[in-house]
């Protein structure tokens, strides 16, 4: 019971149940809320903010030079997510506020609202039933550093932030194009986003100060408080190049607000590599263990080791291996769980390959617990593993492994003595592919979650992605 | 660097109502439970502490006496009755109960379950009071 004599060991369970309900997350969210807002009578707060349940909504802020297509992005992003729109003009003809009213008179004579005005604005509307349940998107708030400043000592923190950027150029010209939909305030262009029906053409109108001076003019005063905007949010920033086509620029939005950010929440990687033979995973598998220092379980090697061994699974697995059979599944899950089971595996995390080979092995799996929290499936056109595979040869003298093409052996009397593995032969592997690409579908329907890889790169590029893979927290996908 | 006024404001309120002691218990009750619903179940918690706090029932301890006693004996593997002062430090350690004052001096007593059973009571309770 203390850590003297022996290190403690943890039930497995807890940190799955940890990963599965995102504890860490829950706590840390939490603790950022008490800390911000201090309560005297700290628990009733935490029941309360726990029945808010809002951890996941969307706090997004946009931020972007005139004529980047800020508006439009919101107000698509709002639609798809489902979230509250705040922009200066719905904020300040929001009829139910008294600071609304104040700020209403300054917005119709044209004069610059006051930082402190807007802010609490800001927090009046922020504090609202439905910005608290479905998430608030900002669109070109905070303008300056002062209300930046502002914002974040109320406690108002946006988990993403995008800034959208363009040359100055460009915009000037864009914004000469730009025509407003009086009913529904949608924002069309002349050029690259004309509405289809003609009622709403007939309808646009052509907003003020939108001429070449005036434009300059807002940017003038725009790149000088953005740089000052920037470093409020540091990791939380993320600059999209406007100079694209607007659907363009939203899916690369949209990406980047369902990404989660990287948590300090303690993580067991245990990652499984599926793909057809050939597709890298032995290696990827090898260089993970190497360098995560995770267990790297190979299931055709932990059967090959047991009948090595000669231990009691290895005496029932000799026969299967004799004849040249597959080794039944429940035979396989036995000799799996004793290596899983063991400390190292549970403390260190695994990489598994190899299996599963199909959905019920793969359901036997799940039913003994052992659920990885990554599954990669690395992609292999054909002909590549094709290439890779029947041109493997082995010199018998040395026993080095070479390949024909990748790495050649250096002198032509090696050559000549390379012999084949019959398992390398055309038809052997085709057999092989043919029985991967037949239970695909049902394993990438039951890991619904995994992540596909291009496999046919050098092996470096495949292990960084794989690694981006298992660093970075799932993204969430909208229901 | 040195630390900012709010950050100093921060750690004082954290130290007041012994939030860290709190949140570890949440925590680990979550993991030790595994609920279905997390979120039911810390509220259900956080209420059960409010109620007691107000009626002055007495709170649900993580651990009870038999936790403490068979916490003891497995400590005190050679059944003499007594734990060592590194022992000792290290169970507080892990329940939770250590606080960095340095209030633990090694008087060359030895540590028995009753002074023990009686110094995680004593933690505990005041652990409690703050909530």
């Amino acid at each position: 019971m203390d850590s003297t004599t022996a290190p403690h060991r943890i039930p497995p369970e807890m940190p799955q149940y940890g990963e599965e309900n995102h504890i860490f997350e829950l706590m840390q969210n939490m603790l950022e809320q008490l800390l911000i807002h201090q309560p005297e009578d700290p628990i009733p707060f935490m029941i309360q903010h726990l029945h808010k349940d809002n951890d996941n909504v969307p706090r997004i802020v946009i931020l972007g030079p005139p004529a980047s297509g800020k508006t439009t992005i919101a107000m698509w992003l709002c639609k798809h997510l489902n979230s509250s729109l705040l922009t200066l003009e719905n904020l300040v003809l929001n009829e139910f506020s008294f600071t609304a009213t104040k700020a209403r008179r300054l917005y119709l004579q044209r004069k610059t609202i006051p930082s402190a005005l807007l802010v609490q604005l800001i927090q009046e509307r922020l504090a609202e039933e439905d910005c608290i349940k479905r998430g608030w998107i900002l669109d070109g708030i905070p303008e300056t550093r002062e209300q930046a400043l502002r914002i974040q000592t109320l406690g108002i923190t946006p988990r993403h932030v995008i800034v959208l950027s363009a040359p100055d150029t460009v915009l000037i010209e864009r914004n000469l194009g730009k025509r407003i939909d009086p009913q529904t305030g949608e924002i069309y262009h002349t050029t690259f986003d004309w509405p289809p029906e003609s009622e709403i053409q007939n309808r646009l109108m052509v907003p003020e100060d939108i001429s070449e001076l005036e434009t300059a003019q807002k940017l003038l005063e725009y790149h000088r408080n953005i740089v000052r905007v920037i470093p409020s949010y540091p990791k939380i920033l993320k600059v999209i190049s406007a100079d694209q086509p607007c659907v363009d620029v939203f899916y690369q939005a949209l990406t980047y607000v369902q990404s989660n950010h990287r948590t300090n929440a303690p993580f067991t990687p245990r990652v499984l590599l599926l793909g057809p033979v050939g597709s890298g995973k032995s290696l990827q598998a090898a260089l993970l263990a190497q360098k995560y220092r995770l267990v790297n379980v190979c299931c055709g090697q932990l059967l090959k080791e047991a009948v090595a061994d000669r231990t009691t699974f290895g005496e029932l697995v000799q026969p299967f291996f004799e004849k040249e059979m597959a080794v039944p599944d429940g035979l396989l899950m036995k000799v799996l769980s004793q290596r899983l089971d063991q400390q190292d595996c549970i403390q260190k995390g695994w990489v598994l390959h190899g299996v599963p080979r199909d959905l019920d092995q793969a359901h036997l799996l799940k039913s003994l617990g052992y659920n990885p929290n990554r599954v990669f499936f690395l992609n292999v056109p054909f002909d590549s593993i094709m290439e890779r595979l029947t041109l493997r040869r082995i010199d018998p003298v040395t026993g080095e492994r070479y390949h024909l093409m990748y790495k050649p052996p250096p002198t032509m009397e090696i050559q000549a003595r390379l012999l084949q593995n019959p398992k390398d032969a055309e038809e052997q592997v085709k057999l092989k592919m043919d029985l991967f690409y037949r239970n695909l579908a049902d394993l990438e329907q039951l890991y619904g979650s995994a992540i596909t890889v291009n496999g046919d790169q050098d092996p470096y590029t495949v292990f960084e992605y794989i690694e981006s893979g298992i660093i970075n927290p799932l993204p969430k996908k909208i229901p | 660097m040195e630390t900012s006024n709010r950050e100093l404001q921060a750690a004082e309120y954290l130290e007041r109502h012994r939030i860290k002691e709190l949140v570890s218990y949440l925590t680990s009750a979550l993991l030790f439970f595994r609920p279905e619903k997390p979120r039911e179940y810390l509220i259900s918690l956080l209420e059960r502490l409010r109620i007691a706090k107000v009626t002055g029932v007495a709170f649900p301890f993580f651990m009870d006496n038999s936790n403490i006693v068979a916490m003891f004996e497995m400590m005190d593997s050679s059944g003499r009755g007594t734990i060592s002062f590194v022992q000792y430090k290290e169970a507080l350690k892990t329940l939770g109960l250590y606080t960095e004052d340095g209030d633990l001096k090694d008087d060359g007593h030895i540590i028995t379950l009753d002074k023990f059973k009686e110094e995680v009571n004593k933690r505990m309770k005041e652990i409690w009071s703050a909530f």
